[in-house]
């Protein structure tokens, strides 16, 4: 059956996958991505691959999204039993006075970042990652049964769906990208391809965009499709730098990417009645795309961005709607192509 | 779970903040049994005469509060964003970032632009809720007037968590761990007459205590609720405030009180003689209904007994359950002590 894309954001917001320890959350993405092939795998660094048209005589595409999501990492276990901490990737530090969280141990154990209140804490500074501990309520003793250095952890956040089709959970950077890719290959099932097409859900991105580095390697592809997420408007940010959540599909135009592919999708879009907004970027875009276009001898890269609100905090939104306009362009541009054009 | 735990569990679940009770006032007057007299005064206060077996020589009331720390909606922008203000005393970074809900069922996030996007300042400072709004999902005005009034009350999501070694996690604990521990006596037969009243707007300036207290016009009170404990790594000696797991909190003093000295050493007395753990706080903070009810009515001899609490007026405020059960027997024996004082 059919997911449908809640039930879908649900399945990949609900696992875990800090960077460098993504395997609950590629193994939730591959069983997902089975229904489309056969021929897909957990490559070594822990990315998932999958081969969806190999005829060995088209250009090779690649869909790649993201599968890794910022978190913390235990760094010490104090003689209190609280637990200390750095940051993985780049967490927004600010909102996380108080906040429940799953420690990845041998068993997952819950846990509160501990704050002090306004009239013992005084001064009017933001709390550093390195002042903050977790409080799990064990002694040191209990702790050390369960939590290692180095293990990963996540903001709790329950996938809530909200008024309309706008959805709310933590690690939407970038399962809804993954999310826009699977719905894709939903469309493009039994059709005619302009390419041959390879899709890779890869790790480390939120620290370097590494995982995408050694996949690109492998894959060798000659046009790239980077799903990720981008900044949606507030209020209180910078109108210029923003694009508005509910109206479409992000398409970055930015040095970094091909100009002509971006322009094709543009086309496409038009062609296509499916709504988008341009990203203009003035030098890398902070996607894989920019670590796969330079794969090799190169590939044409563009970005698609899913306009998101509260990145990087444990409650991000986004609206469904615009992973399906994502997927509609994955879709057309995978069928028509333009390749000749591009 | 004993009873107890129970009680707590089901009066957290509830919404109620300052002025807006009444769903918490409705489960409370459902937990009374048959042979109490319970009415609710014209604030909203709950006071239940309980007949015990005896007529006490003193006249004894205990009392804890209904009311919860929460928001309120005071403007609903053009594009469907909601502004709201806190009502009681909330370090806002314990709510910004993460889900928030309406009695009605809608679920948002107060936010605001993408740490990525924020100057080295602003990443360094608290983050306050006046400068951001809060995201239900609705598009317009129109829309989120559907769902949403000025006036309607946003609330921390309600999660009941053990954690650790003994501990409890939930929103509101403060003060319905007090009102469970009168719940729960309540329940149960009575040597002497007793009367409890579950205060309300305790959070924005101890007002419903102020009626109740004219209202009962006791000999004795005792106050029944949590206090702030910073017992936890980052902070020495008198900064930690009092620790969970050391038994009940007697305070001397707090903004609002200094408390009855013979009353005080009343407490250590009792529960020594009990074999209650108990302890008192090591900083003069904080404040609670004893403030109005001690100066009620000619003025009123009060004592404080409290459950030592992390992470107060939090979503994630942290007890460790054998202080709850160490602050009801000793309310318990207070009452005994105080119904037989001459």
């Amino acid at each position: 059956m059919t997911m449908n894309i809640n039930e879908m954001l649900y399945t990949l917001c609900s696992v875990d996958g800090v960077s460098g320890d993504e395997r609950s959350a590629s193994q939730a993405a591959l069983e997902m991505l089975r229904k489309y092939t056969d021929d897909c795998y957990i490559d070594d660094f822990g990315s998932v691959i999958g081969h969806i048209a190999k005829s060995g005589k088209k250009p090779k595409l690649l869909l790649d999204a993201h599968i890794d999501r910022v978190g913390l990492i235990v760094s010490y276990i104090d003689d209190a039993g609280f637990i200390k901490v750095g940051a993985v990737g780049g967490p927004d530090k600010r909102v996380l006075a108080a906040q429940s969280v799953t420690i990845h141990g041998k068993e997952k154990i819950k846990g509160t970042v501990s704050v002090l209140p306004p009239h013992v804490k005084g001064g009017d500074s933001a709390v550093k990652i390195e002042d903050m501990v977790i409080d799990t309520g064990f002694t040191k003793e209990q702790l050390s049964k369960i939590v290692t250095l180095g293990d990963r952890i996540t903001f709790d956040c329950e996938p809530t769906a909200l008024i309309g089709t706008r959805y709310c959970a933590g690690a939407l950077d970038d399962r809804c990208g993954v999310a826009s890719i699977l719905c894709a290959l939903e469309k493009l099932s039994g059709k005619e391809l302009a390419f041959d097409i390879d899709v890779s859900f890869t790790v480390q991105e939120e620290t370097g965009e590494r995982g995408a580095k050694i996949a690109a390697y492998d894959l060798d592809p000659d046009y790239v499709l980077e799903m990720d997420v981008s900044f949606a408007k507030t209020p209180d940010s910078d109108r210029a730098k923003c694009a508005d959540m509910s109206k479409g599909v992000m398409i970055g135009i930015a040095p970094s990417l091909s100009r002509e592919l971006s322009e094709r999708l543009i086309c496409l879009a038009k062609e296509n009645d499916i709504p988008y907004q341009l990203e203009v970027m003035s030098g890398e875009t902070g996607t894989n795309a920019d670590t796969i276009s330079v794969n090799k001898s190169g590939a044409k890269a563009c970005t698609l961005s899913i306009p998101l609100k509260f990145m990087h905090t444990p409650a991000e939104i986004i609206d469904t709607e615009d992973v399906m306009s994502t997927s509609r362009l994955i879709a057309a541009f995978a069928m028509k192509g333009g390749a000749d054009n591009v | 779970m004993s009873e107890l735990f129970n009680i707590i569990k089901e009066l957290c679940a509830a919404d109620g903040t300052s002025g807006d009770e009444r769903a918490v006032t409705k489960i409370i007057l459902s937990m009374l049994p048959d042979d109490c007299e319970a009415t609710v005064d014209a604030l909203g206060n709950i006071i239940v005469f309980k007949k015990g077996i005896k007529t006490p020589k003193n006249k004894v009331m205990l009392a804890a509060h209904q009311d919860e720390v929460g928001f309120i909606v005071t403007y609903i922008t053009d594009d469907g964003l909601l502004k709201l203000s806190a009502v009681g005393g909330i370090n806002h970074e314990v709510a910004i970032g993460r889900q928030l809900h309406f009695a009605g069922g809608t679920v948002g996030v107060i936010g605001g632009k993408a740490v990525h996007q924020q100057s080295e300042e602003e990443r360094s400072k608290p983050v306050k809720i006046d400068s951001l709004t809060m995201d239900i999902g609705a598009l317009s005005k129109a829309e989120a007037e559907k769902y949403v009034s000025l006036g309607d009350c946003a609330y921390f999501e309600s999660n009941y968590t053990e954690l650790g070694d003994g501990y409890l996690r939930e929103k509101a604990l403060d003060d319905r761990v007090g009102c469970a521990i009168m719940i729960d006596m309540l329940n149960k037969p009575l040597p002497y007459d007793v009367t409890c009243v579950f205060t309300v707007q305790e959070e924005i300036g101890t007002r419903g205590a102020k009626t109740a207290a004219y209202t009962v016009h006791p000999d004795y009170a005792i106050v029944l609720e949590t206090t702030t404990a910073c017992d936890f790594s980052g902070n020495d000696g008198e900064k930690k405030v009092c620790l969970l797991g050391g038994g009940c909190v007697i305070s001397y003093m707090d903004r609002g009180t200094i408390y009855d000295r013979e009353l005080y050493r009343l407490g250590f007395d009792l529960a020594s003689k009990s074999d209650i753990p108990c302890q008192t706080k090591t900083l003069v903070a904080g404040g609670n209904d004893s403030g109005a009810i001690h100066t009620s009515v000619g003025g009123i001899r009060t004592v404080a007994l409290s459950v030592p609490c992390r992470y107060l007026h939090s979503p994630s405020c942290t007890i460790k359950k054998s202080d709850a059960e160490s602050t009801a027997k000793l309310a318990y024996e207070m009452y005994l002590a105080l119904c037989e004082k001459s």
